[in-house]
């Protein structure tokens, strides 16, 4: 449990405060920067949890703000605050757009409100922005008064404790829509030998939804390897969700083909191996008969992450060599190739090859794209607009390194980065079977949309030998 | 429009001028002026001008009686509350008001009074509060998140009247206990006695029977996100389970709770399956593969929330001897975008995961850090080699010292004398399997600057001395400037020249004996190194003077005496590690310490007692047949008798022969900290420190 939330500037001087419980003197925050600076000054190392004088400071930087909670007692779940500050931040991002310093400064009243709404004695309470937003709307000057009214009218009374405490009642579309997005970000570290060293896929199933009512949807996804995982041992043939699959496939086939696909599935079996849901979905239900169930919220949301960890070679390959010439200049040549299908375009290429701190005027020879030193970061940005399955594109700069160098050598290395898209299409080969979607009092139609994309995760780097 | 201006300080005269400016002009004008300056107010709070605001008290009431705006009334809440916190007795005046609000018809203002009341310090308020809320309680008919936010208040009301906070204690049990039409009520008065009774040291542990946790793990499809996390933290040690069967249902209703996105409901999950495991006997390999993959997919969060599950796992890795977790090493390789705390813990990860089989990859990837990554790090990583040598057996530590050798070629100066550190503790642990190699190191002598180098230096040449041809020339390059040298350099310069020549006597080491007892006793101003230099004196001297007493064999003995094996023992004691494992994702799990060293007033958790309590830890057998989750029941019917009853007398008593050294944490946890701060002095750290430091603490002076 938190005592305080505090949201603090750059330096830890506090722009917003809220006291839940009155167990912190007010003076605890004050100590806030000197502690970080002290923390700094002892080791580089500073962790996201100080202690001082029987206080926890627990704190996460979003932009140019430290965000703060206080707690006293052993009691407190970190896991809990951090990530309730985690949603506090995504909550308020729907409200401000940014968080920064000085949104904080121009909406204090409604961050006061939500505050209040969505802790109680410290205490998380509701974080979904679509419930929030039934209490708290943006207020804008001018719309005060008109806002007041309809909050007295409209408002049921008891939403935020009903069953579906994520999505309130009577929502309307005239057309009703869900758009799915299945998001693959493909984390790889390659070593210079061109090893795979680690490499995974977090895949992340996104829904839009506008529809109307209170609708029950049902996601059917082609790969059974999800759906066997845990069952390995029971007798596949019985399983609802096989046959539900069948069911919308091949809507003649008995029994028999069950066991038919049981073959099919031994070959194009992935192993998810850890699936996160939305609070939304059945998780009793999933655990039980394996189908994906949920009444969704209004807007976006993610209902489902993945993560798989087979190995997968690199999709975009990079292949760069470094030379240092008597220390006056450095010889960098880059080999990138998509080794992707030949139909498939990798879009947004971006590779950031890192060079010495201090070289400069650069020379450049290459065949596709676009080349930039980018000094600030030290380092060549390659931007390929579009990238073909199958290609291979090179380059070669060359620049000039200070005759005077620093007798200390700097063993720093960094690693090339690559940033890149592939529209329609998964590394995991995961696909949408189905989406139903009832709604059991309006009964209207719908329209599911569906899209596939892999792009490169946070962390999608090559390392680099330098000779 | 922005409130920028609204963010510095007032004098409360200019604010009153605002507020007064009333009758002038139009009325939808003038709202807007008095809220602005309402506003003023409250910001002006958040900056600390209370003196000032203070006196705009009567101000405020009167708004406070004329205005129906609910955001007029928040900012007058929260005046109230703000400065009833600090003067409770000047507030006492707006009672009236809040009671108005408190029997009004709308619900947020009944909400908003309750808070006010609550939080104010003063037994005025105090009592209205609690009236009202033992009326609501006993209504129950009333809308249920006003009477969910009168429970929660009980929290802080404990703090003011902990008596009558505990004379409504039954009826929380009440409302626990019946299966209401709101769910959300239930957690919140479970959440309120688990807290109460967590946080007052005379209370009986909170204590739920089974059949109500049945009952709240029914409710978890219709609870929201916050409310299931409360519900599974609040079940840790509160509900014992009593039979086998009891615990397999229980921990398969928790684990369709892992795969939650909230990362808070799952680690509770996770926890309160890792409780449960104390009471079963055996379980399915299935179990602690979802274990594992929960926690690798719990490390795809953002940077604060992985450090907090990366300290869980060090705290699994330590619990029991074969950890229930299994976690592939690469998800500890360090990414280069990592903070650096994630990178130090993920470092303590790997050192602690390292076997003979993962060794070859886990010292590829430190070396890679060593020569890679910033100093700091890269210390570390030699420093974990090292330590990997002196924990797994020979064989690795052969890998090891290659490695070792591999990275001291490089001829960096700071891995060269972390590797010289580490060197000597290898030394220790395998006195003369590494003979040939610690010839190579004596040709970085002159890398050789910080006092725990040196330290390990000298010791190597004073030990080695019959290998090392040179090693006089050696110690005469330690012994150039003695007198400048920190103390911990000096004392070990005295030990290790009179070590060499108690060894073998030469004229030069005679010499050299000689002089640094003069220096150190009649030049150093240093007490315990004069007395440290007597003491030898004496006893060469002795040793010299009247072998009879002393020969030749004690001296040496006492000089030159056989050291302990060293060892390096990561494992806790298990008290404190249950403790632990009952606290996973609180704040004691990222210092990895007991409680009572951290918050000395609180409770100590421990596993509450219950015949299918497995008195050990590792007595647990993971199975890998298929039907055990499926067909709990049967299987508890063969297994109970034979492992629960067994165990109990033996390991109780090797529980308490080490509580001794409770407050030694893990070793390597230790290290890392330990080194953290030496190495912090040193003049290498300068050069790394960051210029966003710089900047930072020139601004912070700035401000000033």
């Amino acid at each position: 449990m938190a005592s305080a939330l505090y949201f603090c500037d750059d330096k830890g001087k506090p722009l917003l405060s809220r006291r839940y419980k009155d167990d912190v003197p007010l003076s605890a925050i004050d100590k806030f920067s000197t502690l970080l600076l002290d923390c700094e000054e002892q080791s580089s190392i500073l962790p996201p949890c100080i202690s001082h004088s029987g206080i926890d400071y627990l704190f996460i930087q979003h932009n140019d703000l430290y965000i703060v909670a206080l707690a006293t007692s052993l009691n407190t779940n970190v896991a809990t605050i951090f990530t309730f500050l985690h949603r506090l931040m995504a909550v308020l991002g729907e409200y401000l757009k940014t968080v920064e310093e000085e949104s904080i400064r121009d909406n204090f009243i409604i961050i006061y409100e939500l505050l209040d709404e969505m802790m109680d004695y410290g205490i998380p309470q509701v974080t979904e922005t679509k419930m929030l937003k039934q209490y708290i709307t943006q207020k804008s000057y001018k719309l005060v008064k008109s806002h007041k009214k309809k909050r007295n009218a409209a408002r049921p009374p008891t939403a935020l404790t009903n069953s579906v405490s994520w999505r309130p009642e009577g929502i309307k579309y005239k057309k009703n829509e869900a758009f799915l997005d299945i998001v693959e970000s493909i984390n790889m570290l390659i070593s210079q030998s061109g090893q795979v060293v680690r490499s995974e896929i977090i895949g992340a199933v996104k829904i839009k939804s506008r529809l109307s009512g209170m609708p029950d949807l049902k996601l059917g996804i082609n790969d059974r390897g999800i759906f066997t995982k845990y069952l390995e041992g029971n007798d596949i043939g019985t399983s609802p969700a096989v046959e539900e699959v069948d069911d919308k496939a091949k809507k003649t086939k008995n029994n028999e083909s069950s066991i038919t696909n049981d073959g099919k599935k031994a070959r194009s079996n992935i192993e998810l191996e850890d699936l996160k849901f939305h609070q939304c979905v059945r998780l009793s239900k999933f655990e039980n008969e394996k189908i994906i169930t949920f009444i969704p919220p209004d807007g976006d949301f993610d209902l489902m992450n993945y993560r798989l960890t087979t190995s997968i070679k690199p999709l975009i390959w990079c292949d760069v060599k470094m030379q240092t010439h008597s220390n006056s200049r450095i010889e960098i040549s880059c080999k990138a190739k998509a080794q992707i299908k030949k139909k498939s375009i990798a879009t947004n290429v971006e590779i950031l090859i890192p060079v010495p701190d201090d070289a400069d005027t650069p020379t450049f020879k290459y065949s596709h794209g676009s080349l930039k030193y980018v000094p600030e970061k030290s380092a060549i940005l390659w931007k390929i607009r579009s990238f073909p399955g199958g290609k291979e594109y090179s380059m070669r700069a060359e620049m000039l390194l200070p005759s005077i160098s620093n007798t200390e050598e700097t063993k720093l290395k960094r690693p090339v980065q690559v940033k890149f898209q592939i529209p329609y299409f998964t590394t995991s080969g995961i696909q949408v079977r189905y989406l139903k979607i009832n709604e059991p009092t309006l009964q209207y139609k719908s329209y599911p949309w569906v899209r596939y994309i892999t792009q490169s995760g946070d962390d999608y780097t090559i390392r680099v030998s330098n000779n | 429009m922005s409130d920028q201006r609204v963010f510095s300080r007032y004098k409360a005269s200019e604010i009153r001028a605002d507020l007064q400016n009333v009758e002038l002009k139009k009325a939808k004008m003038n709202t807007l002026r008095r809220k602005a300056a309402l506003k003023k107010i409250i910001a002006n709070l958040t900056l600390g001008n209370y003196a000032e605001m203070i006196q705009l008290f009567p101000d405020i009431l009167k708004f406070w009686k004329v205005e129906d705006d609910m955001e007029v009334k928040r900012i007058c809440h929260e005046y109230t509350r703000t400065i009833g916190s600090i003067k409770p007795r000047s507030t006492v005046e707006s009672m009236p008001n809040i009671m108005e609000d408190l029997k009004s018809h709308d619900e947020d203002l009944q909400i908003m009074a309750l808070e006010t009341l609550v939080n104010i310090p003063f037994t005025k308020f105090t009592e209205e509060a609690f009236n009202f809320i033992i009326g609501l309680v006993n209504r129950r008919s009333t809308s249920s998140r006003l009477l969910k936010t009168a429970i929660y208040s009980l929290l802080q009301l404990d703090d003011w009247d902990h008596e009558r906070v505990m004379s409504l204690s039954n009826i929380l049990y009440e409302i626990v206990e019946q299966h209401l039409e709101s769910p959300s009520v239930q957690i919140a008065a479970l959440k309120t006695l688990y807290t109460l009774h967590d946080k007052n040291k005379k209370l009986e542990p909170f204590s739920l029977s089974v059949d109500i946790a049945y009952n709240l793990l029914d409710i978890i499809p219709e609870l929201n996100e916050w409310d299931t996390s409360s519900l599974l933290e609040c079940l840790v040690v509160t509900v014992v389970p009593t039979t086998h069967s009891d615990a397999y249902e229980m921990i398969n209703i928790a684990l369709s709770q892992l795969q939650h996105v909230n990362t808070s409901v799952s680690l509770n999950a996770l926890k309160f399956i890792l409780y449960l495991i104390n009471y079963v006997d055996e379980i399915d390999v299935s179990i602690t593969e979802r274990l594992s993959n929960s926690v690798v997919a719990l490390l795809e969060k953002p940077s604060e929330l992985q450090f907090l599950i990366l300290r869980n796992i060090i705290l699994l890795l330590l619990t029991r001897e074969k950890p229930i977790i299994q976690v592939d090493v690469s998800y500890f390789f360090i990414e280069f975008n990592d903070p650096i705390y994630i990178k130090d813990t993920k470092l303590e990860c790997l050192y602690l995961l390292a076997n003979e089989s993962t060794l070859p990859r886990i010292l590829e990837e430190l070396e890679q850090y060593s020569t890679d990554i910033d100093i700091q790090m890269s210390r570390k990583a030699v420093r974990a080699i090292g330590n990997l040598a002196v924990k797994l057996g020979d064989i690795a530590a052969d890998n090891c010292v290659d490695t070792l050798l591999h990275l001291a070629e490089f001829g960096v100066d700071y891995v060269v004398q972390e590797i010289i550190s580490v060197f000597k503790n290898i030394l220790r642990k395998y006195p003369n399997r590494y003979r040939k190699e610690l010839i190579l190191f004596t040709k970085y002598m002159d890398c050789i600057q910080e006092p725990e180098s040196k330290n390990a230096m000298i010791w190597i040449v004073s030990n080695y001395s019959e290998i090392l041809h040179n090693y006089a020339e050696l110690f005469d390059i330690f012994i150039a400037d003695i007198t400048d040298e920190p103390p911990e350099v000096q004392f070990s310069i005295l030990n290790a020249s009179v070590k060499l020549f108690v060894k073998s006597p030469s004229p030069h080491i005679e010499n050299i004996c000689m002089t640094l007892f003069k220096t150190f006793t009649e030049e150093v101003n240093n007490p315990d190194l004069r007395g440290r230099a007597f003491m030898y004196w004496k006893l060469l001297s002795m040793a010299k003077e009247r072998p009879n007493l002393l020969n030749e064999d004690m001296l040496k003995d006492i000089v030159d005496g056989e050291l302990p094996v060293i060892e390096l023992n990561s494992k806790l004691d298990p008290v404190i590690l249950e403790e632990l494992e009952l606290n996973i994702g609180s704040i004691t799990s990222i210092y990895l310490k007991p409680t009572v060293q951290i918050f000395r007033q609180n409770k100590i958790k421990s596993l509450p007692q219950s015949p299918v309590l497995n008195a050990n830890k590792n007595s647990l057998i993971i199975t890998h047949s298929k039907q055990v989750v499926s067909d709990p029941i049967k299987r508890d019917s063969n297994h109970t008798s034979s492992s629960s009853l067994k165990d109990v007398p033996s390991t109780k008593g090797s529980r308490i022969s080490t509580m001794g050294d409770y407050d030694r944490p893990a070793q390597k946890v230790n290290e890392l900290k330990g080194k953290r701060k030496s190495s912090s002095d040193s003049p290498v750290k300068n050069l790394t420190r960051k210029p966003s430091l710089l900047i930072r603490k020139l601004s912070l002076k700035r401000n000033k």
